[in-house]
């Protein structure tokens, strides 16, 4: 019995080989005799070759588009930094008083690499951004001012004189029926930054997810984080930004997570925050 | 490749289109994660761009890219381990709080058995086991990628084969 097992236990060794058909043909006959009588190890091949055949058959798995889409983004970036011409064209296209916001974040980026990195794809982003939407962004601008939609101007007057539980009541359910470039979003995000309840700013910053493909929402946010105080409301917008994959977050996330008055736990979750994103 | 450190950056997009797929599947076995593993492999083709110009024409590009992925997994996972030894406690208690309104945002991808057995496996042997199966690595290859000989690389594969069957057939 017992050499039996020890012949086994050595043979055990050889199996994977045997079975890829790999051994040296003298290796290959011993194991083979072995196996004639030998169950258990018979039992094993069986095994290592339905293991190989489910390893040959899995599927592989599949990135979504949007890597691809990153890739270029990353790759045009990078073009645009080695001509200078170019970059010095991309630079004054960007009119907007918002990303003029964004380059202003650039000293502290340049600190290291792939913070360069990071903005420049988060430049390239605002940029294709405000192409898209410069037309849409000079009109919600004006139907603020002009109050086009009452609605959201009645939101923002009764916001006003509310209790704190009313008011988380208005803002919940402010984004219920609003569309992307609504004047709500706006209003949110003045609630979210000025309120002085964090519940009522908290109630904000669930609204504003569900109007998250607005992209005034992202702005705000990134905007946002420098600006709250509030543990709960931090990690909600660290959450929230790591989950809409806002990746111009970063810096932000960066001075947050050394701030010397945020609480420990929000610092840990802005590190937590910036491995997810970079 | 060589083109690319001649700063001729439109021929990484051939080389992106041939090794996004597989480089992703292979961070994502080691991972168990696709989202952190489509981030990890968008800083890979990062990297090939920042440290083109060390990219040497003699070296196959795959040993290169690889060696580059391996190194993106390994800083992911010190910063993973770094994050572990903070009061995991508090960053849970705290965390939680608003998560759950965003736990639909969690990848729920599919794990059949196999995938939980190898995902049970030791990363180094998961590692082996994937660059041989799913990315048709040679045991030379894989010698060279991990600082062994292709003879140890054939003799750990075939312990971390056993080491699966023994999970899977469990």
């Amino acid at each position: 019995m017992k050499p039996e097992l020890s012949a086994c236990h050595e043979l055990e060794a050889l199996l994977p080989a045997y079975v890829e058909r790999s051994l040296p043909a003298a290796e290959a006959e011993r194991v083979a005799a072995h196996l004639l009588n030998c169950p258990n190890c018979q039992l094993q091949v069986t095994q290592l070759r339905a293991l190989s055949d489910d390893l040959d058959t899995a599927l592989p798995e599949v990135p979504r588009t949007a890597l691809r889409a990153n890739f270029m983004a990353m790759l045009e970036q990078q073009k645009a930094l080695l001509i200078p011409e170019a970059a010095s064209v991309a630079a004054p296209a960007q009119p907007e008083a918002k990303e003029a916001k964004i380059v202003s974040m650039w000293p502290t980026a340049v600190a290291s690499n792939w913070l360069r990195i990071a903005a420049s794809i988060v430049l390239v982003a605002a940029g294709v951004l405000l192409g898209r939407n410069l037309h849409w962004g000079r009109q919600g601008g004006d139907a603020l001012a002009v109050d086009s939609k009452p609605a959201q101007v009645e939101l923002a007057q009764s916001l006003h004189g509310a209790t704190a539980s009313n008011r988380i009541q208005l803002v919940t359910n402010s984004s219920k029926e609003s569309e992307p470039g609504d004047p709500t979003v706006q209003v949110l995000l003045n609630t979210l930054n000025f309120d002085a309840n964090p519940n009522v700013r908290l109630a904000a910053c669930e609204a504003l997810y569900r109007l998250r493909e607005d992209p005034r929402v992202q702005e705000g946010l990134v905007h946002s984080l420098a600006i709250q105080t509030d543990p709960n409301v931090q990690i909600t917008l660290i959450d929230m930004v790591v989950s809409m994959h806002v990746r111009r977050a970063v810096p932000q996330l960066e001075k947050l997570s050394k701030r010397p008055d945020a609480l420990p736990v929000v610092r840990a979750q802005a590190e937590a925050g910036i491995g997810k994103l970079i | 490749m060589a083109a690319v450190r001649a700063d001729d950056l439109d021929q990484l997009v051939p080389l992106f289109e041939r090794y996004h797929g597989p480089l992703f599947n292979y961070l994502t076995r080691l991972t168990n994660d696709r989202e952190i593993s489509e981030d990890l492999t968008q800083t890979v083709f990062e990297r090939i761009l920042k440290y083109r110009s060390s990219y040497q024409a003699t070296q196959p590009f795959k040993a290169w890219v690889y060696q580059m992925a391996r190194n993106v997994h390994a800083d992911h996972w010190q910063r993973q381990q770094k994050l572990r030894t903070a009061d995991v406690e508090e960053v849970e208690r705290t965390g939680g709080l608003r998560t759950a309104a965003f736990s639909h945002m969690q990848a729920s991808g599919s794990h059949d058995d196999l995938h939980e057995a190898l995902n049970l496996l030791p990363v180094p042997q998961r590692e082996i086991l994937v660059l041989n199966r799913f990315q048709g690595f040679g045991y030379e290859e894989i010698g060279k990628l991990l600082g062994c000989t292709a003879e140890a690389a054939r003799v750990k594969a075939h312990r971390a084969l056993q080491a699966l069957r023994k999970i899977y057939f469990a």
